[in-house]
Parts: structure tokens; sequence; C-alpha cells
């Protein structure tokens, strides 16, 4: 019967689209989840965060607005075995951009976790909250270079807790030679090996390196000749990456030879075997700094102090470090490292690497838009 | 329904009001998450910057237009993004054809089994789908594999992926399951016996389908179209997965500005810009395509 098969047609075309609908909503909730597996040694005691109530009294709900991955137990365990009655949330925003996004567009977290070169607009915008460092039981830990990072227009406003470098990897059955300048990322020799990370400031950085200018006070004409030197250099440019994952897979394939990288990248690749080397560039590397602040008018403070000192006790320190191969900005943490990996990854033995690391200064709100700007007119100019 | 005749038939006409009854949860969701966010959009591309109370007053400013205008860049990707659009709604929408067609007239009672085999790939997540090109072709991937298994060739071809034919091939992929369901549609509609009209009155396959089958499934094919273009334009997942260095698009440099720059501002220009392009080409599309005679049959 023709009329039946057209209604056969019909009701197949509806089950489609809801089969369509139902697979767009399974995959709007995909994201990536960290499974690694905290690594609670017997003897560790977590370390008590100040309070006159005792831990266990401790209640309420803390909101953390933080990055993928750092919701795991094991990047707040501190807390977690401390507070036992105390609730935390987490929302997320994977990029720097996101996370202000959000916090300018009035998200009510209590707390959030911006890196470098992002911190003064939280205090400019009065996003961010000062801390009060008296009530920071771990704080004596932090060597006071980390201190200084959190500290704007004289206050410390955030709590340093993660930190790691940035140079150039590459493959040391590629390239033969050791790399000793940031500038192999514009060496013809390795076109289409090449990868740079997918960011403005990030460019910026690297050709100020290369060329001797101040970062902090690039001009018009440097900002020109930079743009320039990132067109042509797209030309050499495998691909750019934005997740360290695919960093690692571009390294591991052999389709990237030489990249702009963190040194997680760099631990993760030696420990799969791939032949790797992460230079140290005769210009310095460069570091970043993770630090958590406490949103202004946040009605949470005081336990929003307490999450933020348990975030630097030994424990959570000591999963940060074999988990993610990050530093901790608690110095003890740093001095326990015995795994011979990542005494390399951190240059632990090599007292002279932190004076020859160039730190991300702050932007400007300008200096952002301008460089940010740069950047997406070189990729829109291939 | 004798009651509802008797009343006048002016404001109170029940069928309409129960269509605008049904029509206003529709309405509403479309204007909250819809119309009201391309109006702030509108507005934050007047912004001078992000600074200050994102819904408080702000002196407003065409600088984000003229730094938009002002960028060669911006308007060659838009260039791009629309060509590639344009390639890839086309090449899906012809491959979907024959799938809809098969599917409408000669899979029979098991249609309904097979469009379900064709939507499979949709019950994983899209950006797995999209990572499984890159493992299809990488230079260690499937691809590769096999021709250096075979002695085709001595060395994995690079050129693959990262590049913007990737960009296609794996677009094309995605859309053609989608592009299949409204030309499925337009064909349902078609009553097979103007086939067997056509075949009485001697027109050949080939003329069955040119004279007959095709201008009645038109609209589908129209439909299917622009349901790829329109989306593809502001592609911005798969450009940068499987895109690299020059395979990147409008949408993500409008992406870019939202979450790795900070800069709503230009990012909402940048939007409105691509928003009225888009709407402007398919305007142009709809006039050359004249869908008064599609709509006329």
């Amino acid at each position: 019967m023709r009329p039946s098969r057209t209604m056969t047609g019909r009701v197949a075309v509806a089950l489609a689209t809801l089969a369509l609908v139902a697979a767009a909503c399974g995959a709007a909730g995909t994201s990536p989840t960290a499974t690694s597996q905290p690594t609670l040694g017997p003897t560790e005691i977590p370390t008590l965060a100040p309070t006159d109530v005792p831990p266990d009294q401790v209640t309420g709900t803390l909101s953390v607005l933080d990055w993928t991955g750092y919701d795991a137990e094991w990047a707040w365990q501190d807390f977690k075995n401390t507070y036992k009655n105390a609730k935390v949330t987490f929302a997320f925003g994977d990029s720097d951009a996101e996370q202000y996004g959000q916090m300018k567009a009035g998200g009510t977290f209590d707390v959030f976790h911006p890196y470098t070169g992002w911190l003064q607009f939280y205090v400019d915008e009065g996003l961010a909250a000062e801390i009060d460092t008296t009530k920071l039981k771990n704080w004596d830990k932090v060597p006071d270079s980390f201190k200084k990072i959190g500290q704007i227009n004289g206050k410390q406003y955030f709590v340093p807790w993660d930190w790691g470098f940035t140079s150039i990897l590459y493959r040391t059955d590629k390239i033969t030679t050791p790399v000793d300048s940031w500038s192999i990322l514009f060496d013809p020799k390795y076109k289409g090996h090449l990868s740079m990370w997918d960011d403005g400031p990030g460019a910026v950085t690297v050709s100020s390196y290369v060329h001797g200018y101040n970062e902090t006070a690039i001009t018009a004409d440097q900002l020109a000749s930079i743009k320039a030197e990132w067109t042509a250099q797209a030309t050499l440019n495998k691909a750019y990456w934005t997740a360290e994952t695919d960093l690692v897979q571009m390294m591991s394939s052999g389709e990237a030879w030489a990249a702009y990288a963190w040194q997680g990248a760099y631990a993760t690749l030696l420990g799969k075997g791939v032949p790797v080397a992460y230079a140290t560039p005769k210009e310095g590397r460069n570091s970043w700094v993770g630090v958590y602040g406490i949103r202004k008018d946040s009605p949470n403070y005081d336990l929003a102090l307490k999450f933020l000192d348990a975030k630097l006790g030994l424990l959570t320190g000591q999963n940060l470090v074999a988990n993610y191969y990050y530093g901790s900005a608690n110095g003890d943490v740093m001095k326990g490292i015995t795994d011979p990996t990542l005494k390399q990854a951190f240059s632990v033995d090599d007292p002279s690497i932190l004076t020859k690391t160039n730190f991300t200064p702050n932007l400007t709100a300008a200096q952002r838009d301008a460089w940010t700007a740069m950047w997406t007119e070189v990729k829109a100019s291939q | 329904m004798a009651s509802a005749d008797s009343r006048p038939a002016d404001t109170a006409d029940p069928r309409r009001r129960s269509f605008r009854f049904l029509l206003s949860p529709p309405a509403v969701v479309l204007a909250l998450f819809l119309i009201l966010p391309v109006l702030l959009m509108v507005v934050v591309s007047f912004r001078p910057d992000l600074s200050g109370n994102l819904l408080g007053a702000f002196a407003p400013t065409l600088k984000q237009y003229q730094q938009a205008f002002a960028g060669a860049g911006y308007w060659r990707s838009l260039g791009i993004s629309a060509l590639t659009a344009l390639g890839v709604a086309a090449i899906a929408t012809t491959l979907a054809y024959p799938i809809a067609y098969f599917l409408a007239f000669r899979a029979g009672k098991r249609a309904a089994l097979y469009l379900i085999l064709l939507l499979v790939p949709f019950w994983t997540s899209y950006l797995l789908r999209v990572m499984a090109w890159k493992v299809m072709l990488g230079e260690g991937g499937v691809i590769n594999s096999v021709l250096l298994w075979s002695g085709a060739i001595s060395q994995p071809l690079d050129a693959l992926l990262y590049n913007r034919g990737a960009v296609i091939v794996t677009l094309v992929y995605v859309w053609i399951p989608f592009a299949a369901l409204p030309i499925l549609a337009g064909l349902g509609r078609i009553d097979i016996r103007l086939h067997d009209a056509a075949a009485d009155l001697y027109a050949s396959p080939w003329q069955q389908l040119r004279r007959v089958t095709l201008p009645l499934s038109l609209p589908g094919v129209v439909a299917a179209f622009f349901m790829v273009f329109i989306p593809t334009v502001g592609e911005y997942v798969t450009p940068l997965l499987v895109g690299g260095t020059g395979g990147s698009m409008y949408g993500n440099i409008i992406q870019d500005f939202f979450t790795r720059a900070a800069n709503w501002p230009l990012g909402s220009a940048l939007s409105v810009i691509m928003l009225s392009a888009t709407l402007g080409l398919v305007v142009v599309g709809l006039r050359i395509v004249d869908p008064r005679r599609l709509l006329a049959r």
C-alpha cells in the first residue's frame, strides 16, 4: 500500500530526528575528566588549616571556578580529608579568557583559578578580594618569589598553587643538534614540523625573547614586526596546539619535531618513551604560575580561605606533581621529589634554572586586546 | 466541534486560539534563547571594551566595526569560510541524495532500519567522530599505513591532515546523514504513481529522475543544502582539530575573541558581520533557485 509506505517514511524521519536529538544531547554532556588516582601514602597526614571550629564542624558549600580535571578529588585532597562536612561544587572554564568572562558576567563563584598574565584584570575590575595570609597555615612554605606573583598593587590578592616551565620541546631523533634558542620556531629547515601554542601573548613572548624586546612595553612598531614574523612562520608551522594533549599526540606521532611546550608535555612524552628533550634556551625559559583568588563579596570568604590553605597542603601538592607533572607552590613538595623523570622535567638539580627563567608578566587590558587581535590576524591571513 | 462553529469567527476562533496557545511555548523559548542573545550580541558589539558592568550603560562606539572592517585577513577568512561551506554543502547534498533516494523508493520495509543505521554514528560524540578522522588521515594513520604496507608510497603522506582538504572531508562526512533527512522528507511526499505514469509515457529511468523526481524533491534538496551551508560558515571545532595552521575558518576567529582573548565586543562585531553575510547569501541563493516555484507545487 502506497499511502502506508509514505507513513512509514514519515515515522522513520521522525524516529531519525529523535535519534539525532538524543545523540546531540549525549554529545553535549561529554567532557574529558581526569582519571588518575590520588597517590595517598599510609603515613601522610593531611595538613590542618586554621580554624577556631573543629574541622568536622565546618559546614557550607564552596563554589569553585576551575579548569577541567582540577575537580578530581586528588587536586583538593587535603580539604576533602580535613573538612568532611563541607561541600565543594565545581564549574569550568578551559581558558583564562573563558574564566574571566564568566566572572565578568556576574558568576557567583567563591574561588577562581587564573594564571599569570591575567591577574591584574581581576583586581582592576573589582572581582578579587584581598587574601588574609595570617589565616593560612601553609603560607610559610611558599617561596617569596611565588608569593610576590600573587601581589597586585602591593597587596596579596592571590595564592599561588601550580607552576611550570615553557620552553622548546623537541624530538632528539629528528633534530640531532641540541636546541639552544627559541628561534628554532622560525627555522625553515624544519618546515612543516614545528608547532606553536595557539596564543597571541605567547607569540609576543617568544618574539620578545628572540629579539630582546621588553615584553612589558612592546611598541606598535615592534608589534607590527612580530605580526609579520609570525605570519611568515605560519608557512612553517604544522598546526597550532590548544590543548596539551594535542601537542603530545603530534610529538609522539612524529608530525611535530619542535614545539613551544609546557613541561607537562615533556614529562608525559618521557614517560611514553618518546625521544624528546626540553631545551634551556640561551634567551631563558618562560615560567607560568597558576593562582587561586577569592571573589570580592563572596559570602563564604572564611571557607574559601580554608580551601586555599588546604590547596597548599603537602598531599594535594604531591598529587599535583604526580598526576599532572606540574610544580607545587609548596616548597616542601618540590624538595621531596625523588622521581628522576620529574627531577629532570623541573630541573630540580640545576640551582640556576630559576635565574634563567622569565616569569610571565601581567598584561594590561589594552596589551591583551592588541596582542590577541594581532594573533587572530596572523591566523586569518593563512 | 459543533459548539465551536457557533461562536463568532473573528477574535474567539478556537482554532486560532489553540494555535496561539500551542505556539506560545516555542515562541517564548525562541525569544529568550535566540532573539534575546542575538540582540545582546548586537549591543555588546557597540561596547568600547569589556571593562565595567556588562549590563550597565556605556558610550556606544563603532570602534569594533572599524577594526573588523580594517582587518583584510578577516574578510579573506570570511570569504574562504563561505566558499568552504558552499563546497561542503554541495558535496554533502549530492552524496546524500542517492542515500535518501534508496531509502525512499528502494529500501521498502527496511527503510526505517537503514535510516537508523545511517544515524548510528550520531550515537557517539561529535568530537569523537572528528578525532576518528585524525586517526584516518594522520602520518601514522590508517590511510598512510595501508599505502606504506602496499608499497604505493615509501614515505608517509603528510598532506592528508592539517589542511583545508581535511576540514572539507571531515565536514562532508559529518553532514551527509543530516542532509539526507530533508531530502528523504521531500522524496517521501512524491506520489510513487507518478513514476508509473512517467514509465507509461515511455520515460526512461534517467528521464523519470530528471523530469519527475528531482524537480519534485527540490524543496528538500534546497533545505538540505542550506541546513549544511548555514552552520558550516561559522564552523570552528572541525578546523581546530584537523585544519592545522592553514585550515582555520571565520568561526575560529570569533571563538578566539570570546574564549582566548576576552574581547567580546570585537567578537560580537565579527559575529554580526558573519550573521549578516550568511543571511545575505541565503537570500541571494533563494532568489536564484526561486522558492515560489518550488513551493507552488
